[in-house]
């Protein structure tokens, strides 16, 4: 409870008149829920931290699909808002993390969780099989990040092309890409793929068709 | 006027290049918040059908001017160049934006610095996104090409370096009356 916002610009919250911090609302307390995994499963829930009134759970990744069973299940936490990944490069180890947004939406509360991993063992476990909407953000965060979801039954890329070999969003990846890693289209019908991001620079702009190098057929 | 300087083709020449600079119908590329403009561009307030570009086609065969109209994904590129190289001749394109144009604000891995790195972009539109007035002179500079062209001239269109016969170089009627010299 130490890094507490001491600016108070929205209205205190009613429904709890004790708590320090004005900023909080009631629908990111979870200390109830938190209990309960922690009597659940003891040793699952390895650090909880609160910043702003929001809670964040981090779970150990072998007990993440226990934990997500019980909060679907038990806990009324039925909708996941949010799923992603974070590259934490050099700022502290483990390096990767992922983080799961729910809702519980008959007692209007929030819960986040997170899960770290290592770089080497980049690995966690697909809770596709309990929350489809899970599907594409696992995808997408291995296409970005390069973690993989033990058990996805799809795991494809999501944005990059599929023979993409790189992981952008990975903090070492250069910002303007890897030149030739991923090709322009031919300049003429029959030519062949560019493999320069600044080919008009370099050899100025495709000619207009009438100009293209005759075809086979028409020589 | 005698046949030198080729009174029926530049005759026939400037019918065509009159009814095609008149009738261009744009394929509209849209990719992304551009194409929201190139929508009003469409729209009755702008009201391109006073300049005969009002009927989009969305199928290729049919389209003579591409805008493309937003950033491109190396991803989609190959689909553009292939709707590019379906489109029939004689086709014009326009690089409607920042982004279309060179990249814009999207400097990263995935975004195509500049459509003209694959295509053949006759006019750039600077602006994010380029108002619809902006959109419809990109337009009327494409007419002002296209009615500069030679078109029957087909040794021409074949490409200058193969052609055996010199373009056609029509006299011009100058304001005292006088015909300039033309021919060959
Ligand atoms: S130029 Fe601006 S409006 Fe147009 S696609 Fe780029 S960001 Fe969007």
């Amino acid at each position: 409870m130490s890094e507490l916002l001491k600016f108070h610009f929205t209205p205190a919250d009613k429904a709890r008149p004790e708590e320090e911090n004005l900023h909080a609302q009631v629908s990111t307390d979870v200390t109830d829920v938190i209990k309960a995994l922690q009597e659940q499963f003891p040793g699952a829930v390895t650090d909880v931290s609160v910043y702003a009134g929001e809670h964040t759970v981090f779970v150990a990744r072998e007990n993440l699909l226990q934990v997500c069973t019980a909060l679907k299940e038990t806990l009324g936490f039925t909708y996941l808002v949010d799923l992603a990944g974070v590259d934490r490069f050099q700022e502290d180890a483990p390096r990767y993390e992922v983080y799961y947004c729910f809702v519980n939406l008959k007692a209007g509360k929030r819960l986040r969780i997170k899960v770290r991993v290592e770089e080497d063992d980049a690995v966690v476990p697909s809770i596709t099989g309990l929350f489809k909407a899970a599907d594409w953000n696992e995808r997408e965060c291995f296409d970005m990040l390069g973690i993989r979801f033990k058990g996805h039954p799809d795991l494809r890329r999501m944005y990059m092309p599929e023979d993409f070999e790189y992981y952008p969003q990975r903090k070492e990846f250069p910002l303007l890409g890897i030149p030739g890693s991923l090709p322009l289209p031919p300049r003429t019908p029959e030519g062949e793929l560019t493999l320069d991001p600044f080919a008009a620079a370099r050899s100025g702009s495709p000619v207009k068709s009438y100009q293209e190098p005759a075809a086979n057929d028409e020589k | 006027m005698d046949s030198a300087t080729g009174y029926l083709t530049t005759t026939v020449d400037s019918v065509v290049n009159w009814a095609r600079s008149n009738s261009l119908m744009p394929m509209p590329m849209g990719l992304a918040c551009c194409a929201i403009e190139m929508m009003a561009f469409g729209g009755p307030k702008y009201d391109v059908g006073r300049f005969g570009s009002e009927a989009m086609r969305f199928s290729p065969r049919q389209a003579d001017l591409m805008i493309v109209a937003g950033w491109c994904s190396y991803k989609m590129a190959h689909a553009i160049r292939r709707v590019w190289d379906q489109m029939a001749d004689p086709k014009w394109c326009i690089a409607m934006g920042a982004c279309a144009s060179s990249g814009g604000m999207h400097r990263c891995y995935g975004v195509v610095q500049g459509i003209d790195n694959f295509l053949p972009v006759d006019v750039y539109i600077p602006g994010c996104p380029p108002r619809p007035e902006a959109v419809i002179h990109a337009l009327m500079d494409i007419q002002e090409k296209i009615r500069n062209e030679y078109s029957i001239a087909k040794d021409y269109t074949s490409g200058p370096q193969q052609s055996t016969v010199a373009p056609i170089n029509p006299g011009i009627l100058t304001s005292d009356g006088r015909t300039t010299a033309g021919g060959v």
